[in-house]
């Protein structure tokens, strides 16, 4: 087995990141209108307007929701377009298709599809489950977008070591954050959240990231036990990935959830499956998966 | 004659299904499997109730509302041995997903009871 002489850094890491696109400051902008609705809307607005991207997917929405109206005409003008979807689809929107352009820039060539597509669909579990226990959706959405942020960032620097623990995970031999801490002295949970910090991303967030493998320390922060559960959730339904499965599921973070896995949450299962699409279908069509298997 | 009727009651119920679609999927005439209940803010913007048969201006409505699923009733066409092979070939990929799984702790055996019924219908 191979190891590194040393454990990564955090500053190791964070040397490396340059190396990564620029992480989109829009998310900022979405963040900062959570709390108050009012606030920096015209910010977003702008942002809009600047990201042909994403304007054409604003447009795209809104005028898929103006074909269940009597409009005429397709709708042309932006404000328009955002007071029609809303500010909370403007933000789902805005967060989706901005990671999705950070992440699309960010893969390293070989990369298997998989990654993206369990990246996605953790995304989906993250908002869905934090709805349904009440809580804001759209950091559960980022943190599912990212929590294996990690793993690219090894796959891209150290790819050798990297396949190699991925492999051992591949044979059941031990979990991937094992394999990687062998190698590593740390895993991509880890790794992850010094990139996360490192983007200012909000603290909740960069815990969740930190703690999705092993939340039992961290269940303080309510988005620890989101992500956590929403990772499992994403395998479980195997809504994408290579080779999804189950090894563990914290009793204590479904506990502090409410989450009782009676009949009551075939509904949230319902609404992952039909929000997945949503969210797999814009991979899939701006070219992430694509790009990936190329 | 009776039995007749019952049991041709009991098929139709059967015969109907679950299924979650995402909203830009949902058509006029479908009907509702779960009620649709709109919140924003903790007060309850819209609703609709299980069973209704959605309308022009329900669409209208749920879209003004940036509604992302609606869960309506469907025929199931499938014949029996159809049913029973889906919810064979569900469960099987299931319990290959939860293989490495310990099933004595309770959330994840409540988990893997939940998504084989879930997978299995």
């Amino acid at each position: 087995m191979g190891a590194l002489r040393t454990p990564l850094t955090r500053e190791q890491v964070l040397a490396q990141r340059d190396a990564l696109p620029v992480f989109p400051r829009v998310i900022d902008d979405v963040l900062a209108t959570l709390d108050d609705p009012d606030a920096n809307v015209g910010d977003l607005v702008a942002h809009v307007g600047r990201d042909p991207v994403l304007a054409a997917q604003v447009f795209s929405i809104a005028n898929s929701a103006a074909s269940h109206t009597r409009r005429d005409g397709k709708v042309r003008d932006l404000y328009t377009a955002t007071s029609m979807i809303g500010l909370a689809r403007l933000r789902q929107t805005t967060i989706v298709t901005s990671l999705a352009g950070f992440l699309r820039g960010a893969l390293p060539p070989g990369l298997s599809p998989g990654f993206w597509e369990h990246s996605a669909a953790a995304g989906v579990c993250a908002r869905q489950v934090a709805l349904h226990v009440h809580q804001p959706g759209d950091p559960a959405l980022i943190a599912g977008l990212l929590h294996d942020i990690g793993q690219l960032w090894l796959f891209r620097f150290q790819p050798e070591l990297f396949m190699e623990a991925w492999q051992v995970a591949v044979r059941r031999e031990m979990t991937i954050d094992a394999a990687e801490r062998e190698r590593f002295g740390v895993d991509h949970a880890q790794i992850g959240a010094w990139l996360a910090e490192s983007w200012d991303l909000p603290p909740p967030v960069c815990a969740a990231i930190r703690h999705h493998h092993a939340p039992d320390g961290a269940l303080h922060e309510p988005l620890v036990a989101v992500l956590h559960v929403a990772e499992v959730l994403s395998n479980a339904l195997d809504l994408g990935g290579s080779a999804p499965r189950v090894g563990y599921l914290s009793d204590a973070a479904c506990e502090q959830l409410g989450l009782r896995w009676d009949e009551s949450t075939e509904s949230l299962f319902g609404r992952i499956d039909a929000v997945s699409h949503f969210i797999s279908t814009y991979f899939r069509s701006h070219g992430v998966s694509e790009d990936v298997r190329a | 004659m009776t039995r007749n009727d019952d049991s041709t009651g009991a098929a139709a119920e059967r015969k109907m299904r679950r299924q979650y679609l995402p909203f830009h999927e949902a058509a006029i005439g479908m009907v509702l499997a779960e009620p649709i209940r709109i919140m924003d803010r903790h007060v309850v913007r819209f609703t609709l109730p299980a069973g209704h048969e959605l309308t022009d201006v329900n669409l209208r409505q749920l879209a003004a509302h940036g509604t992302e699923y609606v869960c309506i009733a469907v025929p199931d066409e499938r014949s029996d041995e159809q049913v029973a092979a889906d919810a064979a070939a569900a469960a099987a990929r299931v319990m290959a997903i939860f293989e490495g799984a310990d099933l004595s702790r309770p959330a994840m055996a409540a988990l893997f009871e939940r998504v084989l019924a879930y997978r299995s219908r």
